[in-house]
């Protein structure tokens, strides 16, 4: 369905994306994980037409991007954005109604299926009682969860979703990722919490500094060796007996000094990690009681 | 205010427009008896209905008599002087009320007017160059009488191009950057107007140029109407066709984009017309600020954002300001009549002020 193939991106002399693959199969849900800065935000803006200046194909249910007009692209992928502002306030049914201006001729008034449309995203969201209110004067979460309905009632086959769980409470990070998984769309999904990405991603991409580092599943990716070299943080990875998914759980220099650990403050990503390879036997090799710490050793 | 908006807020777009519609034909009739002469209600009334009856039918129906209302002074001062100056009020109210609420969803901000923008003193820059220079040869033979008018047009939108360029040099187009732009667009032409003024003008290019930097209604005839009328009926008609995207833009860059509008080409096309918009007002009756500003403020809080109510009742609320500013300006000063632009920025400074001091203001929240 989305198709990215040597995805080539420069903004200002800044290479930001160096030659990256990723392939999103129909319905499949993927994330895009990696710390601030690794690019990933930039991918999906290109993949949702902000940026137009990039190098390599991005094809969207066989179509090259290039080539579609940006109305024809509205109707196959909506968007869930990064929080944005705008000074222009609306009524949230105004709002959701937006979401149908692709399908629309620009004179054409929305009718009572859209209106129906609009209503149903409202609901899948919690948020009919609110129709009728101003949007501005919705909470942060109230508002993303307004625009993941607006992004519903475009009606297309795939969804991306920029970070869309930040300044999220937690209830509201989880309703809001439930919504979209329960829509069996095509997602891509850039996404900053590990554990929500090893919830509900089929498939991860992990980025570092615009390049893909390791890819597959979330067994796969988001080992703490993975974690480590790319994030810079020592975790540790179990499955969960409750929920039955990846957990990572990370060990910060506080929790050794509580344990009575010698840290030292300050220290780089290990070199030598640098490994394409993901490993799944990293998974749960280490059980939680076996001293962490082994790689920070190594690294000094 | 609040109660005001309450009041309004539950009547339906048609009756608000009506009411509206209603006191813009109240203001224009006192438009018509208001003035250093003052002219009875009763006798305006007879002489412009008996009139439009008279001409409406040709000749064949005659009201009351002609001795009255067809000639002498009252006929003179209503039909000739007061008529077309109160007209022309309306469509260039109407006019710069539409391109500031088109503009504000081009650029996505609610400070942008065509003033702020540049586009004014575009316009003007090229009504200086062709009264102060004057057009020669094949361009003057071609443009004929519509010289100053073509230039005003030509000279608002090179600078508003000028200023969406600018702001969108290196990277995004952001509010900041395009008010700098505007400013420094603004500035520069309006130094290059000033260049020309004190090389080329004499002392009468000098006044008529002086005319167009404070703006005013005097001496405005029937025939000059027919432009701005024009300019401002071909605008609503692409406007009205174009209101879908007009409320997807005012959702901000990134998101219009992914609901499948274009912008870039949005945004030459709506430069493109409210730049015919403020050229021809300019052209007419000189710099009229605060207007395209204002009055699309005041019109989002009282209907929202939505440009199927928000464009008609701007246009209307436009156009009765500036009846109203402009019997204002013919009564203040007693034997003298003020600049226009003088008593709009008068009015526009304070209301503006209110607007950004009172911290709830959303702009247009419903």
């Amino acid at each position: 369905m989305i198709d990215i193939h040597d995805l080539e991106i420069t903004l200002g002399h800044k290479n930001i994306i160096k030659k990256v693959d990723v392939h999103v199969g129909e319905n499949e849900f993927v994330g895009l994980i990696g710390p601030n800065g690794s690019g990933k935000s930039t991918m999906l803006k290109a993949v949702y037409r902000v940026i137009s200046k990039y190098e390599g194909d991005i094809m969207v249910m066989g179509d090259e991007l290039k080539r579609m007009t940006i109305h024809e692209s509205a109707l196959r992928t909506s968007v869930v954005p990064q929080h944005t502002y705008s000074p222009f306030d609306f009524k949230v049914i105004d709002v959701v109604l937006m979401g149908r201006s692709p399908h629309k001729k620009s004179m054409e008034f929305d009718n009572a299926e859209d209106r129906a449309i609009a209503t149903e995203a409202l609901k899948k969201v919690d948020m009919f009682e609110f129709a009728d209110r101003s949007f501005f004067t919705l909470s942060g979460g109230e508002q993303q969860r307004i625009v993941l309905a607006r992004a519903m009632a475009q009606q297309t086959p795939c969804m991306m979703l920029d970070e869309p769980t930040n300044h999220l409470d937690i209830k509201y990070q989880l309703q809001l990722m439930d919504v979209v998984k329960s829509l069996g769309l095509t997602v891509l999904a850039a996404l900053h919490d590990l554990n929500i990405a090893a919830e509900y991603c089929d498939k991860l991409y992990l980025l570092k500094n615009g390049e893909v580092y390791a890819y597959g599943t979330p067994e796969e990716v988001l080992t703490p060796k993975n974690i480590m070299a790319v994030y810079g943080a020592e975790a540790i990875v179990t499955r969960s007996s409750n929920t039955g998914f990846l957990h990572i759980e990370y060990v910060s220099n506080h929790a050794k000094t509580a344990r009575g650990e010698k840290t030292r403050p300050g220290w780089k990503e290990p070199r030598f990690f640098k490994t394409r390879t993901a490993s799944a036997d990293a998974v749960g090799s280490r059980r939680p009681g076996r001293p962490p710490g082994a790689f920070v050793l190594i690294a000094f | 205010m609040n109660y005001v908006k309450e009041r309004l807020g539950r009547l339906s777009t048609i009756s608000l427009i009506a009411v509206l519609a209603v006191g813009l034909m109240a203001a224009m009739v006192a438009g018509l008896s208001i003035g250093n002469y003052y002219i009875e209600f009763w006798d305006v009334w007879n002489i412009v209905v008996d009139n439009i009856v008279y001409k409406l039918s040709f000749g064949h129906i005659v009201l009351g008599d002609p001795d009255y209302w067809g000639e002498g002074v009252k006929y003179d001062i209503v039909m000739s002087i007061r008529s077309p100056r109160v007209v022309m009020a309306a469509v260039i109210g109407a006019c710069l009320a539409m391109s500031g609420v088109v503009m504000q969803a081009t650029v996505q901000n609610p400070l942008a007017d065509p003033y702020i923008l540049g586009m004014s003193s575009g316009a003007s820059l090229g009504a200086t160059v062709s009264i102060a220079v004057g057009l020669s040869g094949f361009l003057g033979a071609a443009l004929g009488n519509y010289g100053i008018a073509t230039m005003a047009f030509i000279g608002s939108f090179g600078s508003a191009l000028f200023v969406l360029g600018l702001s969108s040099a290196g990277g995004r187009t952001t509010s900041v950057k395009l008010v700098l732009s505007g400013t420094i667009v603004a500035s520069l032409v309006g130094a290059i107007s000033n260049l020309i003024v004190v090389f080329f003008a004499d002392k009468d290019e000098m006044q008529e140029i002086s005319f167009w930097l404070m703006g005013s209604f005097a001496g405005t005839t029937w025939s000059k109407i027919i432009i701005p009328l024009a300019a401002f009926i071909i605008c609503s008609v692409v406007f009205t066709t174009q209101i879908r995207h007009l409320n997807t833009m005012l959702t901000g860059d990134d998101v219009a984009t992914t609901l499948g509008i274009d912008l870039s080409k949005k945004r030459r096309l709506f430069v493109l017309f409210t730049s015919l918009l403020t050229g021809t007002a300019v052209c007419f009756c000189g710099m009229i600020g605060f207007v395209g500003l204002i009055i699309p403020h005041i019109v989002r809080g009282l209907t929202g954002n939505n440009h199927w109510k928000l464009l008609p009742v701007a246009c209307v609320v436009g156009a009765l300001f500036l009846v109203v500013c402009d019997i204002l300006c013919r009564v203040m000063v007693p034997g003298n009549e003020l600049p226009i632009g003088i008593l709009t920025a008068f009015c526009g400074a304070p209301v503006f002020a209110y607007i950004l001091i009172k911290r709830t203001y959303s702009f247009g929240g419903s």
